[in-house]
This record gives structure tokens, sequence and C-alpha cells, in this order.
């Protein structure tokens, strides 16, 4: 797929074009509805755990809906405030700032399999938007440069808060990455490929073949870099409200603060699709392999792809549930400690880890 | 055809981005025009169907270094830099355009005008046909550069090390001097980065930025 400079003379390309078109736009929808769903999540959830009710009120009409309107609400509410741009600020940055932080989220989208290949209208469609056999550096790529958004807000806001918050945030960052990419090492030798969609086929339905059994210390550090990631609690200390007012979104407002908010959202699904994709098993449904499904679903391969895409959005949704009960469970980290989990503990449990796993995988292929 | 017009456009764009660089006052300005430049040249590796060197420049440069660049500027809270005249005498300046001349004249007769294609072994197909972009980058970086390969990450803990032996030097001298003040415990050497840039935006007030 892609531009492969051969024109896109053919019939199967023009159909492949289009398919990547409609399947961005659906993830892009999809992806639109996590923030204000979190937000409710967010709410209800913590409610619940400290036995209150949280918002329920608003909804449509005389359908109260658990109060699931009150985000709908809130987004309006964010969209039709007045814009206010701090004195002194840089201007160019500071508009640029949200733009940087929302694309790297979606850009990764584009890389992870939603479902096992599909049939329809005699045309082979794979279910990642873009279909490219080193995966896993895509999104380490564009997950690196999540980062520019926070740095920027902060600077360009100046505001000491924000400047704070940004230089926390980029420091934070820069040192979870490492980690992150040491823990996913251990996957590659063992899957031996770069692609996602082969290490999805490779842990098939069986849950002992999943990368959270071979790879448990892996899970360790890439569930607990996940939240350092995308600044959520524990690791919020790039917002920290107790002594940065908000941190590097404190001038932002309206509908620029919107897209904080929904880069933050948008970012933690991503991961947490990511995390069901890799240790997870991505779209396989524990028990069930695919040519089972095949015969349940009557050989209709667009059926079992999206039953596929259902069951990994559950599992993500799994994930995405985590990261609101950590946040009420766990109280934040002071900078050092975080800073020193982060070099001390996370960087050489990571090298260890790829390194045992490579012995491992050695002795294994050549012993 | 789609991929010379695609190769133009990115050209123009990084020559226009890399002018940018050197020539914006403002650092931050230069160093968003320099991942600009790297993450387009990225655009021209993905192009050459080089995917795993593209995922790497962007990972690395766009992803890593120029974020550490940032980093310091932001902690280190530089301003617009002062603009000087650049006196370049006569003689220098003819040799300085007719080198450029000569290099685009002698750059054109080498290519016959044409942006070169992908010529010897490794054409985009064979790569495909080996399995794929990562594994012959890395067959041939473990076999045949394995040497080269280890002795640069060498030099690179080497540089590690050097840096951390600097660092360390001034830190003891530093702790030396403000420990008797002190009589509180010092927070860890981690959080002192982020603590000193505190008081140098605290005490006028404000964060001084280049567009005041």
């Amino acid at each position: 797929m892609g531009l492969d400079g051969q024109g896109l003379a053919t019939d199967a390309a023009t159909v492949q074009v289009i398919a990547t078109i409609i399947k961005f736009v659906i993830i892009f929808i999809l992806c639109m509805q996590v923030p204000p769903l979190m937000v409710w999540v967010e709410r209800r959830a913590p409610a619940l755990m400290q036995r209150r009710k949280g918002p329920n009120r608003v909804g449509i009409g005389k359908w109260r809906l658990y109060g699931l309107m009150q985000s709908l609400a809130d987004a309006i509410k964010l969209i039709f405030k007045e814009e206010v741009v701090p004195e002194g600020a840089n201007r160019a940055f500071y508009h640029i700032a949200p733009i940087f932080a929302v694309f790297p989220a979606f850009l990764i989208a584009c890389a992870i399999p939603y479902g096992h290949t599909m049939q329809l209208f005699g045309y082979t469609i794979p279910l990642s938007i873009v279909d490219i056999d080193v995966g896993f550096l895509f999104i380490f790529a564009f997950s690196s440069l999540a980062v520019y958004g926070v740095t920027l807000a902060g600077w360009a806001s100046n505001s000491k808060y924000s400047l704070l918050g940004a230089l926390r945030a980029s420091a934070q960052m820069i040192s979870y990455e490492i980690p992150l990419g040491l823990s996913l090492i251990p996957i590659v030798l063992i899957f031996g490929t770069l692609d996602l969609n082969q290490i999805v086929v490779a842990q098939s339905a069986w849950i002992w073949k999943w990368g959270v059994i071979k790879a448990p210390i892996s899970f360790l550090i890439f569930l607990i870099c996940m939240f350092a990631e995308t600044n959520r609690a524990p690791f919020d200390l790039a917002e920290g409200e107790s002594e940065l007012v908000a941190g590097f979104h404190t001038e932002f407002n309206s509908a620029k603060f919107a897209a904080f908010f929904l880069a933050e959202y948008v970012s933690m699904f991503i991961l947490s699709l990511l995390a069901a994709t890799i240790f997870f098993g991505g779209w396989q449904i524990p028990f069930v392999p695919y040519h089972a499904l095949l015969v349940v679903t009557g050989g209709l391969t667009w059926l079992a792809s999206l039953i596929g895409f259902v069951v990994l959005i559950l599992k993500a949704c799994f994930f995405m549930f985590l990261y609101v009960w950590v946040r009420w469970t766990l109280p934040r980290f002071r900078y050092d400690q975080l800073m020193s989990l982060g070099w001390k503990f996370m960087l050489p449990l990571g090298l260890a880890n790829v390194f045992i796993t490579a012995v491992v995988v050695a002795a294994i292929q050549f012993g | 055809m789609t991929q010379q017009v695609l190769f133009y456009i990115f050209a123009a764009l990084i020559t226009l981005c890399s002018i940018g660089v050197i020539t914006v006052r403002n650092p931050v300005t230069a160093a968003m025009y320099l991942v600009s430049d790297l993450f387009l040249l990225a655009g021209i590796y993905a192009m050459m169907q080089a995917h795993f060197v593209a995922a790497i420049q962007i990972l690395v440069y766009a992803g890593a270094i120029v974020v550490l660049f940032i980093f310091v500027i932001m902690l280190l809270n530089l301003g617009p830099e002062a603009r000087q005249r650049l006196k370049i005498p006569a003689p220098e300046l003819a040799v300085l355009v007719i080198t450029t001349i000569a290099f685009i004249g002698v750059a054109i007769m080498m290519t016959n005008g044409q942006p070169t294609v992908p010529v010897g072994a490794l054409t985009p197909k064979a790569v495909q046909a080996a399995g794929g972009n990562t594994y012959v980058v890395g067959m041939v970086l473990f076999t045949k550069y394995l040497w080269p390969f280890e002795l640069s990450s060498m030099l690179i803990l080497l540089a590690t090390i050097a840096s951390v032996v600097i660092a360390k030097k001034d830190k003891a001298k530093a702790v030396k001097s403000t420990r008797k003040e002190q009589t509180l415990t010092s927070p860890a050497a981690s959080s002192d980065c982020v603590e000193a840039a505190a008081p140098a935006s605290l005490s006028n007030g404000k964060v001084v930025h280049g567009t005041r």
C-alpha cells in the first residue's frame, strides 16, 4: 500500500487507498468518542469507589442516562468559551502546541492491527490502517514526538507554572521512553518480528502463548511506562495541581484546552490498544482460534474481523479502567522518586530483562 | 513520477527549514525548524522504501536529541539572539559563490539532471524478497560491519562516562561549598535540575520570551 511510484493505475491499489481512508475515518471517529466517555467514567468510577453518586443529572429529556450527557455539556461549554491568549505568550507556538499534542496519538493509531485480514467484495483488506512491516518502530517514533506538545505548550504560554510543568513533563517522558523501548525488545526477540499483525497472529487464541505469559517482566515495565508516558497519576507531575495550578496547560482555555484533553485520552486509549495487542493477544478471542471463529460466522471473514475488533476494544477498555482505578488508588510521586524509579530501577530491570530473554531465546534456537 | 514530485516537495521544504534553522533568532523556533527538517528527511527515507531507517530517524533525532535541545534551551531560558552584521570580505565571498556554483554544476553533471535511482543489489524489491528492511539492515550490520558497529558503541560509552565524570566533579565541589549553609538534607540529585530553573523564572516574576 502507499505511494510506490508505480502510480495508482491498478484497480486493487485504488481500492486499498479508499479502504485506508475509510479505516482512518472510522478509527478517528472512534477515538473522538473516547474523551467524553472517559471523562464520564472518570467521574462515575471514583464515585463508585468512594460511595458517592457522581454526576447523574444531565441526560436527554427525561432519560438521565446516569449523567452520561454531562461530558457532552462540558465539551460544548469548552468549545464555545471565549479564547484568551495570555499576555506575552509566544503566539505561534501557543497555537501550534495543541496540534502537536493531538497528532502523534492519531498517527500511532494507524499502525495497530484492529482485526484479522478480511475479504470484502473480492478484495483482501488488512485491518490496520497502514500495513507497515516496522509497526513497532513506527509507534515508538511517533510516541516520542508526543513530548513536543507538552513542552511547547508550557514554554509558549509565558507562565512559571506552565514552564515548570513542561520541564517536568519533558524530563519524565524522555526518562520513561527508554524503559518503554527496552520492555518491548524481549517481545521482538520472542516473536522475531517488528510487524504488529504477525505478533498478534503468533500469539494465537491460547492464553499461554500470549506476550504477558512469555514476557511478564516486560509487561510490568510497559504498564508502568504507560502511565508515565501519558502523564497520568501517579506520574502526573506535569500537571501537579497542588503545586503547579494545572501544569503545562494552565494558560490554555476553550477549544485549546479541550485539545489537550483529547490528546491525553486518545493517547491513553492508543496505549491501551497497544498493551492489548502486544501482551494480550490483540484481536484474538481466548480459546477460540480464528478458523473456529470462521466456522461460527459461516465463513464470513468480515464478521469474524468485526468480532475480533470488538474483542480488542474490550481488552483496551480494561486498561482504560485500570488508568482510572490507579488514579484514585495511588498518590502522586515526588519528582526525585519518579526519576530514581525510572533510572535506577526500571532501566536496569529492563536491560536485565532484555539480556535474559536474549540468552533464553538463543538457547532455544541454537541449543 | 509521483516519487519525483514528492522528492522535489520534500527537498524544497528541507531547504527552507534548514535556512530557518540558521536564520531565525529565537532558539526554540530554530530547534522546531530542525525537527521539521529531520522529519522531512525521514519522509525521503520512507519514499525510498527504507522504513527502518525512516522510523529510526524520527525516533532518535526528532524524538530524543532535539527534545534534549529544547529541554536545555528552556532550562537556560535563552532569549532571542542579537542580530549581528555578518561581514564576509569580498575575496572570501567570491570563493564561496564560485564553489557553490561549481558544486551544483558537478552534481548536475554527475546525475545528468535526473534524481538518481537506487542501483546495486539492494533495490526495494530485492530487500522485500530478502525478508524486509529490518532483516537486511540487521544482517549487514551484525556480520559485515560488526567491528565498526561495536567500536562506535564503545565511543558512545566513552562519551557517556566522560560526561558523567565531568558532571560529578562539579557536583562534588558545589555540594562541598553549599553544605555549610544548608542544614536540611538536599533533595536527590536528579531533582536539582528542575529546582534550579525555578528561581530564574520566579525572581523577576515573569518568564521572558522572544516575542515581547
